[in-house]
């Protein structure tokens, strides 16, 4: 079976400028995967050839096994970043347009609309001009819109930005609800914390090019484990020990408690035996897993930073 | 196809749902009608009778003055009378349109011949058709109108003729009426008492008790003694300084007794010259392009070779304020973002596609509304000037003209409609498409400034030339429909305007394609060639 995304050596150059860069990943088919990359890494960019609107330079796109996503359009969802609806129209008219556009029968798409609004919370709503709703609102209905036809792959460009935290709820939600379904959902997002929630899978660009390309287990190992520990004199024992390469106080700012960077691979069980072994009683012992967060200013820090900067 | 016509369906709903559509499709026939309605309504409400007082110290010279102001207020009953048989004959005439040259002469004779025949019996005749009878009324001499037996003839006979269904005409007010002097004062004062007696009523101070009550005092006119003279002043008091109808009639009506009594001091009667000045030469017009025993240029041949312009304004109108709406209708999606959802949906060609044909249709459902209103209007309103109105529908009915309106505006609105498409999908703003449609302005302007004169010579050089250049084709050519232009114009032009609507169309869909997912300022010309001349997006 194809995966629903497949880029092959993906480039796309504007003039000498390469916004996306030999860029290769695919995501299988139900996963839910995170996009995730600074501004300006090329997200959209990528997204766009992903659905067809731009065409790449070089390189190959599968969508849904077809060369082209405008032949499988029906079978895709798509919200984009900008993020816009015809101001005059309901909020049920639109998401029933857009669900006729992707082939959807016009009675059925009707009926699908109101009952999506319902369901998310816009039951009293539908018949409100999109002018006349918040931005959260026709945001969501914009979410709806792209969902409503029932698509195979979802793809979400920055899905969460512009929501407020009740409705970033439940935007995931929507995302759950997707995968609960088998869907495949890509969506893009500079915030973690999203991904981290969400995600069974992330792909990480910056500046064009891919740097991570896993799971969210594969990305945290990226980054060594720490151990929070407190005791008498239990940081000179610690110290002593090969599979620490770093002690410094924690950064929680908890009174006493050291934070010890481990070797890449060792055991935190380790640092516990040592303890033990000397005779000293912990008052706290903590492994810390490294977070998406710090994976990903691991990853991309630099290159963001110079972005920023530039 | 089928997502062509969903989006086609949606441009369409979403317009025709706007308050500004059924504004603008209303709002046309109303300021059509207003601009019939208001005219008559003035003419019957807005001019009351106006009451005058003629104080004659002559010889006879103001019962002359009286006789005009009789042809006057008859003159008005008339044109009623006729805008009465124009509104209640109008689906006869309809039926009749075929016998409709008439001939003046033949009429009047005819006229003449009926008035005999009535004023010795009673005998009914049946002479006119209802469309010789609204003709027959601008031909009535003036000394048929005032002979008092022959007007009350006339009146009965025109009646006799409405159809029975037709109401019964209502004689409206008169225009003007004299009033007798009030009891204070009498011929015997001196002008001077009198004017200074009756100012109060002219400067409507006061109202005058007249036999039909109290009224407003309108004018005072006094002939003097010797009123002929070139040294005498008739003397003319009114508040009104606008409404000068009566003081024009009075004074026509004098100077031709002045002129009258000249002649005969010269020897000369005055029915001779009256009959010298009648004199008038006449032309029959032909057209050898007319086929044969048809060849005379009668006034439909006149409105045919005139009601181009017409539709070359129509044309214009129609196919720029649709291209317009479709512009503001792309940037609009621009800049609210939505196009690029659809484009995850849609080709850029079944978009550019879609809107176009959505739009035309809307403006199309526009025109056909002003055009069914104007026509509704015009046979609802149909007053003397009904011929006039059926003339004008048929010719604008012949089939080379509105075959030609409905070529020229197809190929014309696309060929603008994909080049205003192209610019809204570079602008994010109207002011900055602005900057792209001033020099496009400019070009469309042409056929505007050669529209009246493009008629005075349809075939000419500079019609030619003009013909063949795409942008302007439609219109110049149906400028030339008329005057039948040669076959190799009229194809060899359409196939140039053909092809350069694709060409047109492949440079847009490129432009749009590139320009639509583009945001801040737009491509400078050149970037535009460049876009042009790119294989990828």
């Amino acid at each position: 079976m194809t995966a629903p995304i497949e880029l092959i050596n993906v480039t796309k150059s504007y003039g000498d400028f390469n916004a996306v860069n030999d860029v290769s990943f695919t995501v299988p088919e139900g996963t839910v995967c995170g996009f995730l990359g600074p501004n300006g890494a090329g997200k959209t960019t990528c997204i766009r050839m992903m659905l067809d609107i731009l065409r790449p330079t070089s390189g190959t796109i599968s969508i849904l096994g077809a060369p082209r996503a405008l032949d499988v359009r029906g079978r895709i969802g798509y919200l984009p970043e900008e993020k816009g609806l015809y101001k005059k129209m309901t909020a049920a008219s639109i998401i029933a347009y857009f669900a006729t556009l992707k082939g959807m029968p016009s009675a059925l798409a009707k009926k699908t609309a109101r009952e999506l609004l319902e369901r998310y919370g816009l039951g009293a709503f539908q018949d409100h001009k999109c002018e006349a709703l918040s931005k959260g609102m026709a945001q969501k209905v914009q979410v709806l819109a792209s969902i409503a036809h029932e698509p195979d792959l979802v793809i979400l460009d920055e899905p969460f930005s512009g929501l407020d935290p009740v409705n970033q709820g439940v935007m995931e939600e929507v995302i759950r609800d997707l995968r609960a379904k088998g869907r495949t959902v890509l969506f893009s997002t500079h915030v973690m914390s999203h991904a981290e929630r969400i995600c069974e899978r992330i792909v990480v660009i910056s500046a064009g090019s891919l740097v991570f390309d896993g799971d969210v287990h594969e990305a945290r190992a990226l980054l060594p484990r720490r151990v929070r520990v407190r005791g008498s004199n239990i940081d000179e024992v610690l110290g002593q020990l090969a599979e620490v390469v770093n002690s410094a106080p924690s950064a929680d700012g908890r009174e006493g408690v050291t934070e010890h960077t481990l070797r890449e691979g060792a055991d935190p069980q380790l640092l516990l035996k040592a303890a033990f072994d000397s005779g000293i009683a912990l008052e706290v012992f903590e492994v810390v897993d490294p977070n998406l967060h710090e994976v990903f200013v691991h990853l991309v820090g630099e290159e963001a930073r110079e972005a920023a900067i530039r | 196809m089928k997502l062509i016509f969903r989006i086609a369906i949606r441009e369409y709903l979403e317009n025709v749902k706007t308050k500004g559509f059924w504004i603008g499709i209303l709002l046309f026939p109303l300021l059509i009608w207003m601009m019939i309605e208001i005219p008559q309504f003035l003419e019957e409400r807005g001019i009351p009778t106006r009451n005058l007082i003629i104080i004659d110290r002559s010889d006879g010279l103001g019962e002359i003055a009286r006789e005009r102001i009789k042809l006057l207020n008859r003159q008005k009953t008339l044109g009623d009378l006729q805008v009465h048989i124009a509104k209640h004959t109008a689906g006869l005439r309809d039926q009749m349109m075929d016998e409709q040259q008439v001939d003046p002469v033949d009429v009047l004779d005819q006229l003449e011949k009926g008035l005999e025949q009535l004023s010795r019996s009673d005998v009914e005749i049946n002479i006119f058709s209802p469309d010789q009878l609204v003709k027959v009324a601008d031909l009535i001499p003036e000394e048929m109108l005032l002979d008092d037996d022959k007007w009350k003839f006339f009146n009965t006979m025109v009646r006799s003729q409405l159809p029975d269904d037709a109401p019964e005409f209502v004689e409206p007010a008169p225009r003007f009426r004299e009033v007798a002097l009030i009891d204070e004062i009498s011929l015997d004062n001196d002008d001077e008492e009198i004017e200074n007696h009756l100012k109060p009523y002219l400067r409507a101070e006061r109202d005058y008790p007249s036999d039909d009550g109290d009224v407003e005092l309108f004018a005072l006119v006094i002939i003097p003694e010797n009123a002929l003279d070139p040294d005498q002043d008739l003397h003319f008091w009114s508040s009104n300084l606008a409404d000068t109808d009566l003081i024009d009639a009075i004074l026509k009506s004098l100077s031709e007794e002045a002129r009258k009594r000249e002649y005969t001091r010269h020897g000369i009667e005055s029915e001779v010259v009256a009959e010298v000045a009648s004199l008038r030469v006449r032309s029959v017009n032909f057209n050898p392009n007319k086929s044969e025993g048809d060849e005379r240029v009668g006034i439909r041949d006149k409105i045919r070779q005139y009601a181009p312009i017409g539709f070359v304004y129509l044309l214009w109108v129609a196919i720029f304020s649709i291209a317009q709406m479709l512009l503001n209708n792309t940037i609009e999606e621009k800049s609210n973002r939505v196009i690029e959802v659809l484009l995850s949906s849609v080709t850029t060609t079944e978009l550019l596609m879609g809107k176009v044909f959505g739009v035309a249709a809307v403006g199309v459902t526009m025109q056909i509304a002003w055009i069914g209103s104007l026509i509704g209007i015009l046979r609802l309103k149909a007053g003397p000037s009904a011929t006039w109105i059926a003339d004008l529908i048929a010719a604008v009915i012949s089939p080379e003209l509105l075959g030609g309106f409905i070529f020229y505006f197809i190929a014309g609105y696309f060929f603008y409609a994909f080049l205003f498409a192209g610019i809204g999908s570079i602008c994010n703003t109207i002011k900055e498409a602005q900057n792209f449609l001033s020099p496009l302005m400019l070009v469309m302007m042409v056929p505007l400034g050669t529209m009246t004169f493009i008629p005075n010579d349809p075939n000419g050089a500079i019609a030619t030339t003009l013909s063949w250049i795409p942008p302007w084709t439609p219109f110049i050519m149906m400028n030339r429909m008329a005057a039948n232009p040669p076959a190799f114009d009229v194809y060899g032009t359409s196939l140039l305007l053909l092809v350069s609507v694709v060409i047109v169309f492949l440079a847009s869909a490129k432009i749009f394609r590139i320009g639509v997912l583009r945001t801040g300022q737009p491509p400078k010309f050149l970037e535009l060639l460049g876009w042009l001349k790119s294989k990828t997006f």
